[in-house]
């Protein structure tokens, strides 16, 4: 088996909009089987619109923020949506919303909202850093 | 190891080159090399004079000429776009690299990031 090698999942594509979280999941997944390591999932620009709580898609259509989440939750990866993405977005936890006196919150787990120095230290630390666009 | 930042979107209609620029910016902040290509209707945003206001949004130029100072390594940008564009050397914010070859300027690059 080839060298494992750590990786950093960088997804700018919205759920619904993109096959980027679809393509993105299939990929991690991939690479798990394959014995690599994810590091960690950043949820950047339209990307971030996959970690809310209150998508509600027809039943008979893929829960893309749902698969996600037990993915993540399954495997103990860290995943992390941009904090000035999220913001612009109506992407908020408990903290922003306390902090910018929002109606209501809708983060869902086991999303974290923090800053793009999550994304320096992914370039740091991983071996690879993969991004999945919505328009590319 | 220097990250190029690619932004390939022109600097108003679409929010993912200000996004990108973000990116560069924070990258700069953590002491990271980064440097910059504009590419394709990217090469707007180096466009002197932009009067962002008439279309209510705050000029990309200011935050451009701070890019230096955050300490962006360089900025380069597609000469065929520019002369497609109709944009000469003195209509672009000073600075700037001209890039004839794109293949070659990305091949320098092991980490590259195009704008979402």
């Amino acid at each position: 088996m080839p060298q494992p090698l750590s990786y950093t999942l960088v997804i700018t594509g919205a759920p619904w909009a993109t096959q980027a979280p679809q393509t993105a999941l299939s990929f991690a997944q991939a690479l798990l089987k394959a014995g690599h390591r994810i590091d960690r999932v950043f949820l950047y620009g339209d990307g971030v619109h996959l970690a809310s709580a209150l998508s509600a898609p027809p039943s008979d259509e893929q829960h893309w923020p749902r698969l996600w989440s037990e993915f993540l939750s399954g495997n103990n990866i860290t995943a992390v949506a941009c904090i000035a993405s999220a913001l612009r977005r109506g992407i908020v936890d408990k903290t922003e919303q306390a902090r910018y006196e929002l109606t209501a919150s809708n983060l869902r787990a086991p999303f974290e909202i923090a800053g793009l120095g999550e994304w320096v230290e992914g370039n740091l630390k991983s071996n690879r850093v993969l991004y999945f666009h919505g328009a590319h | 190891m220097t990250t190029l930042i690619v932004i390939d979107q022109p600097p108003y209609g679409s929010w993912t080159g200000r996004e990108a620029l973000d990116m560069t910016f924070s990258l700069a902040a953590f002491d990271q090399p980064a440097a910059m290509l504009f590419l394709g209707a990217g090469v707007n945003w180096l466009c002197k004079g932009q009067a962002a206001d008439a279309v209510g949004q705050k000029s990309v130029e200011k935050n451009l000429a701070a890019a230096a100072l955050f300490g962006v390594e360089q900025i380069l940008v597609d000469s065929r776009a520019c002369a497609k564009y109709g944009l000469e050397t003195s209509d672009l914010l000073p600075g700037t690299t001209a890039a004839e070859s794109i293949s070659e300027t990305l091949g320098q690059y092991s980490r590259v990031v195009f704008a979402g």
